[in-house]
């Protein structure tokens, strides 16, 4: 066993005893203390040829702490500088490590910052026999006393210190970090007298004044001072050793920052579980590498699980709703593939089962080690999305009657166009018939009725055609358009309806998917009208989930093709070759103008719009386009 | 001779083919391709029954019809159109009009009307349509 071991089972030792047995404040000191008393029995076990080498040369090795609750004043303490004269380097090192450890532990512990000073003063005055220190804790900017800790000096006079105001720090200051420093140190908090020390003070019955260490911060700041009183009994020469002094003052630094830092810290914390819970967001923490997920205890409530419960994928699909595991699984794979923010919606399925939407944004960055680390934010959006959905299906809803409307418009456009050259057709029979029904039958003035039926009938043939072109002409505009952002924004305004449609969009969008030239609005309108066509053939289907499929890729001859792929009732060979006749349709109530629009639509940007049927059920209906030159 | 009947049609296929239909049923026959042209003629005068389309371009039949009235020309008016636009079809036979026919219209429809504009010859106020508008004003 070495000193960290030693240290370690003490600490860990002393950790379950403050756990479990609740100690006070003052237990707690006093169970430092006993073990402190332990530790010269073991240590001198441990070190026995040592120990007994350096009693026999200090001739002072006798156990005074051991079996009495203070100190003894007539015997030295094991760990005093003076006993250790033999090696006091030795002695001190071991010592400072365990009271360091112990003071590391009470601090890991969550003691309050007097207790961890409490403790060490009395460590201080346990070591150091005939002197009892304390520590004052300045204010920020050192203008005065904010706490005032020293368990060897009576109650009153450290009360009586508490807010007293400061004189000489910046001379303090000034000479903090200079060579002789602790000389100066001293001289700093006395007056001119080099006497008393600037903290004026009624004298103690007992106690004198003896010297005062700055306790510094890691940037030098002022925190407080480590005052050291010498009894009166004392004065016969014996000196406290300036390292120990030194030493703990060091250790009361490294104890006020590190609580500070942590208060900060669990104040930062409060604040930010504070914030998380008033604006209904957690946060993450997903570590790839390792696999690790962290989750904000809002996330937890927002899932509805026990805070501290392991998060895992498993867990959090569990609670996902069914059909946005796929795309869950999918954001997650691409998560995986490299860095990259993303950013989507998934719903939780709660135990009462209602349902909860979550808008998640993720941050992907490397750690230290090089390893892939996403942190991400977790927002409550359930309302906003209820209220969307309503606004969306209104929106939906005004689509529909626009489409209906405007269709009904082409309608009425239709007809009166084709009704014209049909007016025509009807009357030139009707003359026609009268004129061979005449007696004599005048035969050349039917023909020429006749003739012109004929033309009329052409005229009606002419008119559908120039509809039918009229589709693709719409207001054509030509510019360099990437496919699948172009895809995405169709998908962003679909994805509403699909989700309504209880439809589960898969994308498998190309990365470097070379840019086509054409119209965006119009190829858009192809995709939206192969997605919403998607969507309404699986919309009888129950006994399969309703997948939807849109992929792009590269394809032969310099193409790029776009595939939307569902798992609808398909189509009947037979009708494979209708499918893009206008007012063609499979579908109850479907007018059969939007494939034959999107058709021409296609054909205008120099591609092709084709339907295959899937091996499994339903159809997959894709263009290709060409690449831009 | 049973009269002339005036065809008013921007669309050629009306222009060609009515008047020869009605040369067959015994009237004498005119087209014209706008109100204007009609207008401008001086047949308004002998016409016993106007066909006239009501979308013409410029000058529509609604206005030809009351611009012959403030002319004092009362005319058996059968108005045709190639739209099916039931409010202008009511307005059109409560100005008097014998009858307005939906393209395509039917040989029998054309005759019943005709037959309906001859009797009421010189613009006698009727407001029935002929059979095929008939039973038409409460569906839908």
């Amino acid at each position: 066993m070495n000193a960290t071991d030693l240290c370690r089972m003490d600490v860990m030792t002393l950790a379950s005893d403050i756990r479990v047995k609740h100690l006070s404040p003052s237990q707690v000191v006093n169970a430092v203390l006993e073990r402190m008393k332990g530790l010269e029995s073991r240590i001198r076990a441990f070190y026995a040829p040592t120990a007994d080498r350096q009693r026999r040369a200090a001739g002072a090795w006798r156990s005074s702490v051991d079996g009495a609750p203070g100190i003894d004043e007539d015997s030295p303490t094991p760990l005093g500088i003076q006993a250790s004269a033999g090696n006091p380097a030795m002695w001190s090192g071991f010592g400072m490590a365990y009271i360091g450890a112990m003071i590391g532990g009470l601090i890991q512990q969550g003691c309050p910052l007097h207790v961890v000073l409490t403790a060490l003063c009395s460590l201080f005055d346990a070591v150091a026999e005939g002197y009892c220190s304390s520590v004052f804790l300045f204010d920020r900017g050192a203008t005065r006393v904010r706490h005032a800790v020293g368990p060897g000096l009576p109650a009153n006079y450290m009360k009586g210190l508490r807010g007293t105001r400061l004189g000489g720090v910046e001379q303090m200051k000034a000479s903090a970090g200079q060579p002789d420093a602790l000389a100066l140190f001293s001289h700093a908090l006395a007056d001119s007298r080099g006497e008393q020390p600037v903290l004026a003070l009624p004298t103690v019955p007992g106690l004198r004044w003896y010297v005062s260490a700055p306790i510094l911060s890691l940037t030098g700041e002022v925190l407080g001072t480590f005052a050291v009183y010498q009894r009166d009994g004392r004065r016969d020469g014996r000196r406290c050793h300036a390292v120990l002094i030194e030493q703990f003052s060091g250790l009361a630094g490294i104890a006020i920052e590190r609580l500070r830092s942590e208060e900060a810290l669990r104040r930062s914390e409060a604040l930010l579980a504070k914030a998380q819970q008033l604006s209904s967001t957690g946060s993450f923490c997903w570590h790839l590498e390792r696999d690790e997920i962290t989750w904000s205890k809002e996330l937890y409530r927002l899932f509805e699980l026990d805070s501290g419960l392991a998060v895992s994928r498993e867990l959090i699909e569990e609670r996902m709703h069914p059909d946005d595991v796929p795309s869950f699984r999918e954001v997650l794979e691409r998560a995986r593939g490299g860095v990259d923010d993303f950013e989507y919606e998934l719903r939780v399925r709660l135990p009462d089962d209602s349902v909860r939407y979550l808008h998640v944004v993720a941050h992907g960055m490397r750690d230290q080690e090089g390893q892939l680390e996403y942190i991400g934010a977790v927002q409550d959006v359930t309302q906003r999305h209820n209220s969307e959905e309503a606004l969306a299906r209104l929106r939906v809803e005004l689509a529909r009657v626009a489409r209906t409307t405007s269709l009904g418009a082409l309608t009425a456009s239709i007809a009166h166009e084709v009704n014209q050259p049909l007016a025509g057709i009807m009357t030139n029979a009707s003359t026609c018939r009268r004129m061979l029904a005449a007696d004599p039958p005048d035969v050349a003035g039917a023909r020429e009725t006749a003739q012109r039926a004929i033309r009329d009938a052409e005229r009606a043939a002419q008119v559908i055609k120039r509809l039918r072109a009229l589709f693709a002409r719409k207001g054509t505009t030509s510019e360099s358009l990437d496919l699948n952002e172009a895809t995405r924004e169709v998908v962003a305004l679909s994805l509403s309806e699909l989700q309504r449609n209880r439809v589960i969009l898969r994308t498998e969008l190309a990365d470097d998917l070379p840019r086509v030239q054409g119209d965006r609005v119009q190829l858009q309108q192809v995709i939206l009208n192969l997605l919403l066509n998607a969507s309404e053939a699986m919309s009888t289907i129950d006994t399969r989930p309703r997948v939807l499929l849109v992929r792009t890729e590269p394809d032969q001859d310099l193409h790029v093709r776009l595939s939307v792929q569902d798992a609808g009732s398909g189509y009947l060979p037979e009708e494979a070759g209708r499918l893009f006749e206008a007012f063609y349709s499979t579908k109850k109530d479907g007018m059969g103008i939007g494939l034959s629009v999107s058709r021409s639509i296609i054909e205008s940007h120099h591609g092709r719009l084709w339907a295959t049927r899937n091996e499994g059920p339903g159809a997959t209906f894709s263009f290709s386009v060409p690449q831009r030159p | 001779m049973r009269g002339l009947v005036s065809v008013v049609d921007d669309d050629v296929s009306m222009r060609e083919s009515l008047p020869d239909l009605m040369r067959q049923l015994g009237f004498e026959a005119q087209a014209f391709s706008s109100a204007e042209e009609f207008l401008a003629s001086n047949h308004a005068s002998q016409t016993r029954c106007l066909i006239v389309d009501v979308g013409l371009p410029r000058m529509s039949g609604l206005e030809l019809v009351a611009e012959l009235t403030r002319r004092g020309q009362r005319i058996s008016t059968i108005f045709i159109t190639a739209q099916n636009d039931r409010a202008l079809r009511a307005q059109i036979l409560a100005q008097g009009a014998i009858a307005c026919l939906e393209k395509p219209f039917t040989e029998p429809a054309l005759l019943e009307a005709i037959a309906i504009a001859v009797k009421t010859e010189n613009g006698a106020q009727r407001r029935e349509g002929c059979s095929e508008d008939k039973g038409h004003e409460h569906q839908d």
